[in-house]
């Protein structure tokens, strides 16, 4: 496990537009840091500028504090998982295994102990002698993870690694890279696009968008406390409303709130659809609004309400019927409430 | 710039220096020694000369339109139906490249011959002989044999542009009321254009140069033969390089018309459609009529080498159908003459030599322009294919030039006492766009992350491409490498023309010896020609099957 700081990284394509402006980020040993955002943001080539496959045009990259910004890749100890897996289909999977292992001049016994134990720690030491193709995608995902960990690297770089999994096979690695990543301390740096999975595996995690980052912090604080719209829409489903600011409140055209945080940027405020309750209407600060529409999700309901020009969706755990045209009551917790700058 | 780019950038360039050593230069040698006005002035007064050029631009035009419309039914065929063995049919097609058509032409003298087996067929239907070999029979036999022996070249590629064709344009066709025909005509075959001018200009140029053919039928009125018998007489008599001046130009000129008439109008890059099977389902009886035809094409072309494999086992031949009395004779025959077993050492010294080259050289264009993407890469990749466009006979004759003409090219290429580099090169050269393709499809199949990925696990650039890429493009490489293998065993312009001492003779230019003795000498040279047919025949299969569909890939212009 290292510690890992980006100085000031820049990178830009013949196109002219940066990829990466001036970018700035300290990950911590041990850390399970999340780089999330859209396609086209920069985040896959931030990781293959650590990896040493990009070249950037400017900035540092240091490992434990030794600048590797000039190394070649094979010699940064920044294993990778790539997004399509990148398993050489002319060697088996030991072989796969073991290559990174041969290229540290492990031979013979301590070879075969260290591959097998890389297997065995993502559930495949049966499947030592099986080729490649022969390999379901989840299995050949987890030769790439065993890979990269068998060499036991400084770094492990994961591009998107679970993209081209089912939601289930999804769910499952998920908890198994946390776990495997936990158990050895091991610093990750993990590119997705998937916010329910940057949430859930993140021990920190940056928002990128246009080559900076947006926002960083712990899952938490970047969900409950977003620092502007993107990252707020970004990480999930949230409501957006205007309304008169001043004196720390907001006034809309269904009622006045107390908003914290206010500055003198603030345009706007938002709540997440998941902190609005139905409620009965002498609960106080109920508003009164009309049901237009809900999706039925099973365990969760979404419903989009409308009360003086202004639309709401609101998600209702194990939600009982409406009917559309129907009048409910809403109410929120004001801390919940979040001020937004444009 | 590191250093890993800078040695790549000196690979670039040292490829660069190869190439304009051994490829450009020989051409400017040519030109230089040729371009005299005195010389072109001798070469079109002389009637013995224009009559060359234009019997041999009769022999490119109609052995193009033979080819060309042999290999439209035959790749239409293929296209349009699902039929019975059609896998098989595309390795099929690979049947007549076996031998060169100088050899094939040994066995076709036997099928045409006055006693040979179609006139002695016509004779016992009780109608006249016809003189196949003598007059104008002579021209239209050299054109068959070579159409019948380039033809799998124009397939290959009509196959690959049908293929890149959309069935939703055809679709489109029908669906507003186009009959079979009007679409045929203004939608396939106006798209199959790109697939023409590909297979089309290498035929073309291909057949306007050919050697090997006219010379094994006695056609001495062709520009190619012409050059071939100036050469003993090089020093005193330089018109020989002004007539391959004029081959070069002319072959240019018949490349830049195909150009103009069917070059790419960006149609090209909006036909790539989805290429999953299109082939309409043919029934019953009817499976196998698609089937038959291939068979009937591939049963002419490959008559001339039955005929050749015929001669080689019989004692008889003679004004009969079948051949008669089996024997060994010939075999015995080829191989206690002089010639034969030192050509085949000989033949197999340059043909290694030329495959290391060629791949060598080759490995590294094509790393250079899919992977390493130097600048200036594109100028290599063009200088890589130009062996497709220039004849060989000029290259060939180009190094005779150079070792007359520079001391340094005297000390490589000693022709007299030594002349196995001067071959090996030669050969090499013009071999290079065969592997260069091979492994730039290799390469471009492959994705590059995992050569990414052999790199993040600490293998450097060296480790890197011998343990991840050219392991996995090994296939590729293979095929690369035993084209320019068993086509460097049987080359014919550089052969002739480079090999001066019967001690250095390769294969072909044994052969052509052989089969110039009285007496036995055709016999024996039949034999020889069956072992060299087996052994191309060998290579190419296990190409085929290396390689599939995608060996059309290798022949593309």
């Amino acid at each position: 496990m290292a510690a890992v700081k980006l100085e000031k990284i820049c990178k830009s394509f013949t196109s002219g537009r940066p990829v990466l402006d001036s970018l700035s980020l300290e990950v911590a040993p041990g850390e399970i840091f999340f780089l999330l955002g859209p396609s086209g943001c920069g985040k896959s080539t931030l990781l293959r500028i650590l990896a040493g496959l990009l070249e950037a045009d400017s900035g540092k990259i240091s490992f434990d504090g030794k600048d590797i910004t000039s190394l070649p890749p094979e010699k940064r100890q920044a294993a990778m998982v790539f997004q399509n897996y990148a398993l050489w289909p002319h060697l088996n999977v030991f072989e796969n295994v073991a290559f990174g292992l041969r290229i540290l001049g492990v031979k013979g016994e301590t070879l075969r102990r260290e591959v097998l134990a890389a297997l065995d720690t993502v559930h495949l030491a049966d499947m030592a002698s099986r080729r490649v193709p022969s390999l379901s995608g989840g299995q050949q995902q987890r030769v790439a993870l065993a890979r990269a960990l068998a060499v036991k690297p400084a770094v492990l770089l994961l591009d998107e690694p679970l993209s081209n999994l089912d939601a289930r096979l999804r769910d499952t690695m998920r908890s198994e890279i946390s776990r495997i990543c936990r158990e050895r301390q091991q610093t990750a740096i993990y590119v997705t696009h998937d916010r329910q999975e940057a949430l859930s595996m993140a021990d920190r995690m940056a928002v990128l968008k246009d080559g900076q980052i947006s926002q960083m912090g712990t899952p938490r604080e970047l969900y409950e406390r977003p620092a502007n719209c993107f990252c707020a829409s970004f990480l999930g489903d949230i409501n957006f409303f205007d309304g008169e600011i001043s004196d720390g409140e907001i006034i809309t055209s269904f009622g006045k709130f107390p908003l914290s945080g206010c500055n003198g940027k603030t345009r706007r405020a938002a709540i997440r659809p998941e902190r609005i309750r139905f409620v009965s209407p002498d609960t106080p600060g109920a508003f009164a609004a009309t049901v237009v529409s809900g999706i039925y999700g099973g365990d969760l309901t979404q419903w989009i309400c409308e009360t003086g020009g202004v639309k709401f969706q609101v998600n209702e755990m194990a939600s009982p019927a409406r009917k559309c045209g129907e009048t409910v009551y809403l109410a929120f917790d004001r801390d919940y409430l979040l001020a937004m700058d444009e | 710039m590191n250093y890993r780019r800078m040695i790549q950038y000196i690979f670039m360039v040292l490829l660069a220096l190869f190439l304009g050593a051994f490829l450009l230069l020989p051409v400017f040698t040519v030109v230089r020694s040729g371009c005299e006005v005195s010389l072109f002035k001798e070469l079109f007064l002389s009637p013995v000369y224009r009559e060359g050029l234009l019997n041999s631009l009769n022999v490119a035009v109609v052995t193009t339109l033979m080819v060309a419309v042999i290999s439209l039914a035959l790749a239409l065929l293929y296209d349009r139906f699902d039929f019975a063995g059609k896998e098989y049919c595309s390795l099929l097609m690979l049947l007549p490249m076996i031998l060169p058509p100088f050899v094939g032409a040994l066995g076709f003298q036997q099928l045409l011959g006055h006693y040979g087996v179609v006139n002695t067929l016509l004779e016992n239907l009780g109608l006249s002989k016809v003189d196949f070999l003598g007059g104008s029979g002579k021209f239209y036999s050299v054109c068959l044999i070579e159409a019948l022996h380039l033809y799998p070249i124009f397939y290959l590629n009509l196959v690959t542009a049908l293929g890149n064709i959309d069935p939703a344009l055809d679709e489109a066709g029908a669906n507003l009321g186009a009959s079979k025909w009007q679409r045929f005509l203004r939608i396939r075959l106006p798209l199959l254009r790109s697939g023409f001018l590909a297979g089309g200009s290498i035929v073309l140029v291909w057949s306007f140069t050919e050697l090997g053919t006219p010379l094994m039928f006695g056609y001495t009125r062709v520009m190619p033969v012409q050059v071939f018998d100036g050469v003993k007489e090089l020093e005193s008599n330089p018109l020989p390089y002004a007539l391959v001046v004029v081959m070069l130009t002319v072959s240019a000129l018949l490349y830049a018309l195909m150009k103009y008439f069917l070059g790419s109008d960006g149609t090209s890059s909006a036909v790539k459609g989805n290429m999953g099977s299109r082939g309409t389902g043919l029934k019953s009886w009817k499976r196998f009529l698609p089937t038959t035809v291939f068979l009937i094409v591939a049963g002419i072309s490959v008559l001339p080498h039955i005929a050749l494999i015929g001669c080689a086992f019989s004692r008889r031949w003679h004004g009969s159908l079948l051949p008669e009395q089996f024997t060994l004779e010939h075999f015995d025959n080829a191989l206690s003459n002089p010639l034969v077993l030192p050509s085949i050492v000989n033949s197999l010294r340059y043909s290694l030599l030329a495959m290391a080259v060629a791949v060598a050289v080759g490995v590294v264009i094509a790393l250079i322009s899919s992977r390493w993407k130097l600048r200036g890469a594109w100028i290599l990749d063009v200088l890589s294919m130009l062996p497709l466009a220039i004849p060989g006979l000029v290259i060939a004759f180009g190094y005779l030039g150079m070792t007359n003409r520079y001391a340094w090219a005297r000390a490589i290429f000693d022709p007299i006492e030594n002349p196995l580099w001067l071959l090996g090169i030669a050969y090499a050269v013009r071999r290079i766009p065969y592997v260069v393709r091979a492994v730039s499809s290799g390469l471009e199949q492959t994705p590059e992350e995992l050569e990414f990925a052999a790199r993040n696990f600490g293998a450097g650039p060296v480790r890197t491409l011998f343990k991840v890429t050219l392991p996995l493009v090994a296939a590729n490489l293979l095929v690369g490498g035993l084209f320019a293998f068993s086509f460097s065993m049987l080359e014919v312009s550089d052969s002739l023309i480079l090999a001066q001492k019967s001690i250095f003779y390769p294969i072909t230019k044994a052969l052509l010896e052989l089969s110039q003795i009285l007496g036995s000498g055709p016999a024996s040279a039949c034999a020889f020609g069956v072992w060299a047919m087996l052994f191309l025949a060998l290579t190419l299969a296990s190409a085929g099957i290396l390689l599939g569909r995608k060996i059309g890939a290798i022949f593309k212009f």
